[in-house]
C-alpha cells in the first residue's frame, strides 16, 4: 500500500508524517516520531500502555488509525513534563513507589491526566475506577493511590503559592 | 501483529458514507470507535479492502430529545457520553446503568453507542489469532466448517457480548439504518438473527445511524447486572436489563433482556406477563430468574463454564427484578 | 536501637524513577539501530509432529524479505540448566507444543514478514501428544523428549526423620490432594532483543554480537549465545535495558533471544524481535499445573509431627528450570516450621505444552497453598485457633532443618505477632457477619540461592567501583534492575558505605563489556547478594581514601566518620554533633557548599589557591568528600575497588541427592491475614484487606520494600482469584490480557504492608528478600478466609465464582449442577480441561484419542 502524507499535531507540535493507511497511531509515535514513552503491551486493547490524550480526552493509540487523528490534539507522556521539570503527578509516582518496572507507568500517567482535568477533587473511589482502564502488574495498585493523593495535594499547595 | 493493509476512507457526512457503502459493499469495513474492529483485524479476522472510518462524521454523535417525546442517539455518540447523560440517567437508567460497564473507562472513551449494537460475537474459539486458529482447524464462524463448542452442529453459538443491547431491547429502542436508498427504522428486536456468523440484520451498504429510545418506555426504573471475572475490562460473561413499571405496589410492567448467553441479545419472552400485576415478592423474583435462565443458551464459548453462566443467569435476574422494584 | 544511617532505611525514589515516568527510558523495543530489519517467528499448530519438510521459497521471494532463518541454521541444543540441554531456538525436526518455534523470518518491516510467514511451507507429521502428566507418565512411545523415558524430566524421593513413625505418633492426620491450575507471569513489556554484528576490523568479517534483551540474566544469555552461535563469550556483548517486569520470565534464555542473534547473522544486518503478546503466552515458563498429594499429622498440642508430599507438575515440554522447581517445591517444605519427619516424591513431568520454568516464589507456592490449607484444616480438627497452630511449630533458630537448611535470622514470630494484631484477629475472628470470614497463612522464600546453577566457585556476585578526582562514585554492576529496585539499592549501600550523598553515585549496571559477572535477577538474590558485593567493594574503596584522609587530619583511619559527603574526625571540634542530627536532613545543601569549595565559584578555578590556603591552615577536623577523594587519589594513584559475594559453605545445604537446591544464605519470612466475603448465590470472592508482614532483615529503602511486598501479595491474590491459563488438548484458550485475567485496580484490595526486621547477620545491613516470599501466604489465607467465610475448603485454584458456589451447593446439597466441567473443587482427581472439541468426525487436526467430544454431546448445549 503507497504511503500517504498525514498531518499529525502532537505535543503542540506539527509533524508531517508518511504512514500507510493502516497504520497505528502507537506505531507512528513510537516508529516515525521517536516518541517511544507509549508502550505496547497487549494486542487485544486491554492493557493501556499506550495511552494518550485525544483532544484532551484519554484513548488507546494501539486502537486508533493515525490517519484517522489528523486534525486533533495528542498528547503523550512526553508532553507532560512542565517547563523542563517533572510535572507533580510524575514526581509523585516516583517518591511514592507509583512505578515499579516504569513500563505500564506512561499510559496510568496520562490515565491519571485526563481524570484530574475533568475532576481535580477525586473521590478514592473516583481514582480507582478510573485506574481501571490500565494494567499493571507490578505494584498492586496501592502505592499509586498514595502518589495520586500526593500530585493532588502538591498541585494545591503550587496553586496556592502562585496566589 | 499489523493490522493488513487497507485503504482508508473517512467521509465528512453520513451522505458520503452510505456513498461509500454502495460502492465498495461487500470488501469494506465500518469503524467508529475501533475498539472491537482493531483488534479483530491484527487476528486477521477482517481483510477488508476499504475500511469506512466514521469518526469525522460529526452529525452522528449526540444525545437528543425529540419534540414527539423519547431520545434519539446518534450512532457515533461514545459510550462514555451516554453513561454522563443526566437525561438518560433520569429516564432510561437502564442504559446509563448498562453503558457504564462496558470495559473501561478509556475503552468506553472511544467505543460507541452503534458498535456496541454492531458488536461482533464473541468465542474463545474464533477471537483468536490466525496462527491460533490454524492450531484448532478454524470454524464455522471464519475460515471453516467445524463448531468446537457444539461439536456436529452445524450452527456457529459465537455469543452476542455487548452490554448496551439488553438494556435497549428493554427500552423497546429502536435503530436508524441509512444507505444510498434512504433511511429505514426497525425495532432493535429485529436487528439480530440469532445466528453466531451472520448474527445481524444489516445489507453490506447499510449502516446504522441512530437509536431511538420511545417515550413510552421513559422513566421505567432499570437495573442492569454485569457477569464478569474482573470490575473492568472485560466482556459480560452474562448480562441481566430489568426494566420496571410500578404502580400501587404492583408491578405495572416489566421487561428482561440477557446478554452474553446466546448468539443474540434477548428479551425474555413471558416475562411481562409473569410479573405484570404482581406483587414482588421472592418467589416471583425466583420465577423471574427461572424464566431468564431457561432463554439462556450458553455454550463453552468463554472461560467460565456454561452451566455456571447459565446460574448466573437465573440468579442475577432474581436479584435485578427485586432490584427494580424496591 | 537501630544504627543511625543517613541513606539506608530512608524512602527513597528510584534512581530511574524520573526515566520512567517521563518516558524517556529505553526498554528492548523503544531501541533502533541504523539498518535494523524486523523478524517475526513461525510457530507450529501442533502440540507433538516430526518436520518433514521446510520450504521458504515462496516467502524469501517476497518483496522486504532479507533472510528466512530455520533450525539447521544453529543446530546446537541449549536449556538454563546444565542437566536440561534440551532446546533448539529453532526447532530441527520436532516440535513439541502449539507455538513452537519453526522459523524466524527477517525483513524491512513487520507487516512483510508477517506475510511471509503465511508463505513458509511446512509438512508436519502429527504424532500422539501428552496434555495430562499423569497420563504423560504412562507415556511408553512416542515420548517428548526420545531420552526420557515415561516423559519424566526428573524425579526426586527424600525421606528425612521418620515420616512413618511421625505419623503413628500424631493425634490427628489429614491427607488430601490439591490442585494448583498453571499461572504466567504476564509482565507488561513483551519480550523484545535486538542483535548486531560489527564488521571486525583486522579480518573485515563480522565480529562481534552486541544484543539489547529484556533479560533478567544478561550473563547466562551472553553464556547461551556463545554455546548456540559456537562464538567465545568474550565476542559477545549483552546489554540489558530497562525491563519492563520479569517475574522470573526473563530469568532464562528465551527463544527470540537466540534466534535475534541467528538471523542477525544470516541477514547480515541488526535484527529486532518483540513478541506479540499471545507468543509471550506461549514462551511461558511461568508456574506449572501442580498436583499436590499431601499428608500432615499433628499431636493435639498443635505440633506437626510429619509431612508426607507427592508432587506432580506439568512441566511442559522442555526442561527449563523443571529440575530447579520439583526440588525447591520439596525442600521449602523445611525452613518455615519445625517439622520432624518429612517425606517428599516430586516428579517433573512433560507434556506437550509450553515449558514452565521459574515464576515468582518459584517451587514454594502451590505446596505453601496445599500445606497451610491442610494446616488449617488440623487447627480445626484440634480444636485450636489457626494463628496458635503456627505459633507451636516455630523453629529455634540459629538452627539447621531437618533437610539441611540453615536458618539464622527468624522474624516468623513477630510477623505472626504484627499480622495477628494489626488485623483484629482476636477480637474478630469468627464474629464476623454471614458471609465474611479471615484467614491466615505464612510463606518464606530464599535470599538467593546457594548453589549457582553453574557450578562453579566463581563469586555470585562481583561489584566494581570507580572514584575520579570530579568525586562521583560510579558503581559497575551485572546486576539486573527490572523494576524491582536492584540499581537503588546498589547506590544507597555505595552511597551510605562511603558516607557520600546519593546524587554522587551513577550505577552503571547490566552490561557484559562494562560490568563484572553477576548472575541475575532471579531466585531473590540481588540485594543480598549483590548488594553484599557492593558493600564490600565501597567498603574497599572506603579503606583507602580512609587511610588519605587520616593521614590529611592527623589522625587514626579508625576516628574517621564518613558521613553527608564528609570525612571528620570523631574527636574532633566538628566531631560527632557534627555527624549527628545537624547534619542529617541537609544533603543537598552540603553537597552544594562542598561543590563550591572544591570547584568553580563564579566561573573561576580556585583550587590552586584553596589548596595553598589549606596548607597554610595545617590538619583539618573535616574533608569534604571531594577533598577526600582527591587526597586519596593523590595518595594511591587511583581510586578502585571490587568486591565480590560468594554464599558461605555452612549455608550450602546437606549431601542428599538434589540438596544443592533450597539452601540459602538467609530466608525470609510472611505472615498474612485476609479478609474476604463470598457471595453464596454466584461464589464471588472479594478481597477486602491483606495484612502482610514481611520480615526482610533490614529495610533498606522502605518504600520499594513496601511495594515489593504489596505486589506479591497481589499477584498472589490473582493466582488465588482470576488467573488461570485454559487449556484444551495443548491449546491455551487465553493468550492474552484480555482473557488471562490479570486483576484491575477494581478488585485489587489495600493491602497494609508490615515491615519486620529481624537483622541478618550476613545480609548487607542486615537485608535479606522482600520480592517473592510474600506471594505463597496469600493464596492460603484466602482459602483459609473463604473457610472461615462460607464453611468451605476449596483444593483447587484458583477460586473462580463457579469453583466457589460449586463448592457452597455440594456442602449445602442444593440441585446438583455441573458447574465445574466434572472436577469437584473441594477435592479435585485431574486438572480442568476446557469444553468444547477439537476433533470432529475427522475433519481438523486430531488431538486425543480420548478427546470427550467423540462420546458426549457439549455441556449446556441446545436443550
Amino acid at each position: 500500500m503507497k504511503k500517504q502524507l498525514i498531518e499529525l499535531r502532537v505535543n503542540g507540535r506539527t509533524y508531517e508524517v508518511a504512514t500507510e493507511p493502516s497504520a497505528l497511531l502507537l506505531d507512528v509515535l513510537r516508529q516515525e516520531l521517536q516518541l517511544t514513552g507509549s508502550k505496547r503491551g497487549c494486542d487485544d486493547s486491554s492493557c493501556g500502555a499506550c495511552t494518550v490524550l485525544v483532544d484532551g480526552v484519554a484513548m488507546m493509540s494501539c486502537t486508533l488509525l493515525a490517519a484517522s487523528c489528523e486534525g486533533q490534539e495528542i498528547t503523550t507522556i512526553e508532553g507532560v513534563s512542565e517547563h523542563g521539570s517533572l510535572a507533580a503527578i510524575q514526581k509523585a509516582y516516583g517518591d511514592w513507589g507509583g512505578a515499579q518496572c516504569g513500563y505500564c507507568t506512561p499510559g496510568f500517567i496520562m490515565t491519571v491526566k485526563s481524570l484530574l482535568a475533568e475532576n481535580p477533587d477525586p473521590t478514592g473511589d473516583d481514582i480507582r475506577a478510573a485506574l481501571s482502564s490500565n494494567l499493571c502488574r507490578c505494584t498492586g495498585y496501592n502505592q499509586m493511590y498514595e502518589a495520586i493523593r500526593s500530585a493532588i495535594q502538591a498541585e494545591r499547595k503550587g496553586l496556592a503559592a502562585a496566589k | 501483529m499489523s493490522l493488513p493493509q487497507f485503504k482508508l476512507l473517512r467521509p465528512r457526512s453520513v451522505e458520503e458514507a452510505v456513498a461509500h457503502l454502495a460502492e465498495h459493499k461487500s470488501n469494506l469495513r465500518v469503524l467508529a470507535g475501533g475498539t472491537d474492529l482493531i483488534p479483530s483485524m491484527r487476528q486477521k479476522l477482517f481483510e477488508p479492502e476499504y475500511v469506512l472510518d466514521l469518526r469525522g462524521i460529526v452529525a452522528m454523535r449526540g444525545i437528543n430529545t425529540g419534540a414527539e417525546g423519547g431520545v434519539k442517539i446518534g450512532a457515533l455518540t461514545s459510550l462514555r457520553a451516554i453513561e454522563r447523560s443526566d437525561y438518560l440517567r433520569q429516564h432510561y437508567p437502564v442504559l446509563t446503568e448498562a453503558a457504564a460497564t462496558v470495559a473501561s473507562p478509556v475503552l468506553r472513551n472511544m467505543g460507541t453507542i452503534g458498535g456496541n449494537i454492531c458488536l461482533d460475537t464473541r468465542c474463545l474459539w474464533y477471537n483468536q489469532s490466525l496462527t491460533w486458529r490454524k492450531g484448532c482447524g478454524f470454524c464455522i464462524k471464519k475460515d471453516g466448517d467445524l463448531c468446537h463448542v457444539a461439536p456436529g452442529g452445524t450452527k456457529c453459538w459465537a455469543a452476542f457480548s455487548g452490554d448496551t443491547p439488553p438494556a435497549l431491547l428493554c427500552l423497546q429502542a429502536e435503530v436508524e439504518i441509512a444507505s444510498a436508498n434512504g433511511t429505514r427504522r426497525i425495532p432493535l428486536r429485529d436487528f439480530y438473527t440469532g445466528l453466531g456468523d451472520t448474527y445481524r440484520r444489516l445489507q453490506s451498504h447499510e449502516l446504522v445511524t441512530r437509536v431511538f429510545l420511545p417515550a413510552s418506555s421513559a422513566d421505567y426504573r432499570g437495573v442492569y447486572r454485569k457477569l464478569r471475572v474482573r470490575g473492568s475490562i472485560d466482556y459480560p460473561l452474562a448480562g441481566i436489563a430489568v426494566v420496571m413499571k410500578r404502580s400501587n405496589g404492583h408491578v405495572a410492567d416489566a421487561r428482561i433482556g440477557i446478554t452474553a448467553v446466546n448468539p443474540a441479545p434477548l428479551l425474555v419472552e413471558g416475562a411481562t406477563a409473569l410479573l405484570a400485576g404482581k406483587e414482588m415478592d421472592d418467589s416471583l423474583a425466583e420465577a423471574a430468574g427461572d424464566l431468564a435462565a431457561k432463554t439462556a443458551k450458553p455454550l463453552t464459548t468463554s472461560a467460565l463454564t456454561p452451566e455456571y453462566r447459565r446460574e448466573m443467569i437465573r440468579v442475577f435476574t432474581k436479584r435485578a427484578v427485586l432490584a427494580a422494584a424496591n | 536501637m537501630s544504627p543511625d544511617f543517613s541513606i539506608i532505611g530512608k524512602p527513597t525514589a528510584m534512581v530511574d524513577a524520573a526515566e520512567k515516568t517521563t518516558g524517556a527510558g529505553k526498554y528492548t523495543d523503544d531501541l533502533s539501530v541504523p539498518g535494523m530489519l524486523i523478524g517475526k517467528i513461525l510457530h507450529s499448530p501442533y502440540p507433538h509432529a516430526r518436520i518433514d519438510r521446510i520450504d521458504s521459497t515462496r516467502a524469501e521471494k517476497l518483496e522486504g524479505v532479507v533472510a528466512v532463518v530455520i533450525g539447521k541454521d544453529a543446530p546446537n541444543p541449549y536449556g538454563i540448566l546444565p542437566v536440561g540441554h534440551d532446546e533448539h531456538a529453532l526447532a530441527l525436526d520436532r516440535v513439541r507444543y502449539v507455538g513452537d518455534n519453526v522459523a524466524c523470518v527477517v525483513a524491512t518491516s513487520e507487516a512483510v514478514a508477517e506475510k511471509a510467514l503465511e508463505l513458509i511451507d511446512v509438512e508436519y507429521e502429527v504424532l500422539p501428544a501428552y496434555f495430562d502428566p499423569e497420563e504423560s507418565m504412562k507415556a511408553q512411545t512416542d515420548l517428548i523428549h526420545d531420552n526420557k523415558p515415561y516423559n519424566l524430566e526428573k524425579d526426586y524421593h527424600h525421606v528425612f526423620g521418620d515420616p512413618d513413625q511421625g505419623f503413628v505418633e500424631a493425634d490427628e492426620v489429614s491427607e488430601a490432594r490439591f490442585i494448583s491450575n498453571e499461572v504466567t507471569h504476564a509482565a507488561m513489556e513483551p519480550h523484545s532483543t535486538l542483535a548486531s554484528f560489527e564488521l571486525d576490523p583486522h579480518t573485515g568479517k563480522p565480529g562481534r554480537l552486541t544484543v539489547w534483551s529484556s533479560t533478567q540474566v544478561p550473563y547466562y544469555l551472553q553464556h547461551k549465545l556463545s554455546l548456540v552461535l559456537e562464538m567465545p563469550m568474550a565476542q559477545i556483548r549483552v546489554i540489558k535495558p530497562l525491563v519492563g517486569g520479569g517475574f522470573g520470565g526473563k530469568s532464562e534464555v528465551i527463544p527470540l533471544e537466540i534466534i535475534a542473534a541467528i538471523a542477525a547473522r544470516k541477514a547480515q544486518a541488526p535484527v529486532k524481535i518483540t513478541y506479540t503478546r499471545e507468543e509471550v503466552f506461549w514462551a511461558h515458563r511461568g508456574r506449572p499445573r501442580t498436583i499436590i498429594d499431601l499428608k500432615t499429622g499433628v499431636k493435639k498440642d498443635g505440633r506437626i509431627t510429619a509431612v508426607k508430599a507427592r508432587v506432580v507438575q506439568d512441566g511442559g515440554a522442555y526442561c527449563s528450570y523443571g529440575v530447579v522447581t520439583i526440588l525447591y517445591s520439596g525442600a521449602l517444605l523445611g525452613a518455615l516450621y519445625d517439622i520432624p519427619n518429612i517425606q517428599y516424591d516430586g516428579y517433573r513431568v512433560l507434556t506437550n505444552k509450553p515449558a514452565c520454568g521459574a515464576m515468582r516464589g518459584h517451587g514454594t507456592v502451590n505446596v505453601r497453598f496445599a500445606f497451610e490449607s491442610q494446616l488449617d484444616e488440623l487447627a480445626a480438627k484440634i480444636g485450636m485457633d489457626s494463628a496458635e497452630i503456627r505459633r507451636r511449630n516455630l523453629l529455634q533458630p540459629p538452627c539447621i532443618t531437618v533437610n539441611g537448611l540453615r536458618v539464622q535470622s527468624y522474624g516468623l514470630p513477630e510477623c505472626i505477632e504484627k499480622t495477628v494484631e494489626r488485623s483484629g484477629w482476636k477480637q474478630r475472628k469468627g464474629k464476623l457477619p454471614k458471609g465474611r470470614g479471615l484467614g491466615i497463612a505464612c510463606s518464606h522464600y530464599v535470599s538467593g540461592a546457594a548453589n549457582s546453577i553453574i557450578r562453579s566457585d566463581m563469586p555470585h556476585s562481583t561489584v566494581n567501583i570507580k572514584i575520579d578526582r570530579d568525586g562521583g562514585v560510579v558503581v559497575y554492576t551485572g546486576a539486573s534492575e527490572i523494576g524491582q529496585g536492584s540499581d537503588t539499592m546498589t547506590a544507597q549501600v555505595a552511597a551510605e558505605t562511603l558516607g557520600c550523598t546519593l546524587s554522587r553515585v551513577r550505577v552503571i549496571a547490566a552490561d557484559t563489556d562494562l560490568t563484572p559477572i553477576d548472575i541475575g535477577s532471579y531466585s531473590s538474590r540481588v540485594t543480598f547478594m549483590a548488594g553484599n558485593a557492593t558493600l564490600r567493594a565501597a567498603a574497599e574503596v572506603k579503606k583507602l581514601i580512609a587511610a588519605a584522609a587520616a593521614k590529611k587530619m592527623n589522625c587514626a583511619t579508625d576516628d574517621l566518620v564518613f558521613r553527608d559527603d564528609a570525612v571528620v574526625r570523631k574527636n574532633g571540634h566538628a566531631g560527632t554533633d557534627h555527624v549527628g542530627t545537624a547534619a542529617v536532613g541537609r544533603p543537598a545543601e552540603r553537597s552544594e557548599a562542598a561543590a563550591s569549595v572544591s570547584g568553580h565559584v563564579e566561573g573561576q578555578i580556585l583550587r590552586g589557591s584553596l589548596q595553598q590556603k589549606r596548607k597554610d591552615q595545617g590538619p583539618k577536623d573535616s574533608l569534604t568528600f571531594e577533598e577526600a577523594v582527591v587526597a586519596a587519589i593523590d595518595f594511591h594513584g587511583a581510586l578502585t575497588g571490587t568486591g565480590s559475594y560468594a554464599p558461605p559453605p555452612e549455608a550450602r545445604g546437606g549431601k542428599h541427592k538434589g540438596a544443592g537446591v533450597g539452601p540459602s544464605p538467609a530466608y525470609s519470612y510472611s505472615a498474612q491475614v485476609a479478609e474476604v466475603s463470598v457471595d453464596e448465590e454466584t461464589g464471588e470472592v472479594t478481597v477486602h484487606k491483606v495484612w502482610a508482614a514481611h520480615d526482610c532483615g533490614r529495610a533498606l529503602n522502605p518504600v520499594s520494600v513496601e511495594g515489593q511486598i504489596i505486589g506479591s501479595v497481589w499477584m498472589g491474590m490473582g493466582q488465588a482469584l482470576t488467573e488461570e491459563m485454559v487449556w484444551k488438548d495443548g491449546m491455551l484458550m487465553n493468550p492474552g490480557l484480555l482473557e488471562y485475567r490479570s486483576p484491575s485496580s477494581i478488585e485489587s484490595p489495600e493491602v497494609e504492608p508490615i515491615i519486620v526486621e529481624s537483622i541478618d547477620p550476613e545480609g548487607p545491613f542486615g537485608a535479606k528478600e522482600c520480592s517473592e516470599g510474600s506471594l505463597a501466604a496469600t493464596i492460603p489465607a484466602i482459602a483459609n478466609a473463604i473457610y472461615d467465610a462460607v464453611g468451605v475448603h476449596l483444593h483447587e485454584s484458583p477460586f473462580t465464582p463457579e469453583r466457589v458456589l460449586a463448592a457452597i451447593r455440594a456442602r449445602k446439597n442444593s440441585k446438583a449442577l455441573n458447574l465445574t466441567e466434572g472436577v469437584d473443587p473441594t477435592a479435585p482427581t485431574r486438572f480442568r480441561e476446557h469444553g468444547g472439541s477439537l476433533w470432529f468426525k475427522g475433519k481438523g487436526p486430531e488431538r486425543h484419542p480420548l478427546d470427550p467430544a467423540r462420546s458426549q454431546t457439549p455441556t449446556g448445549g441446545a436443550d
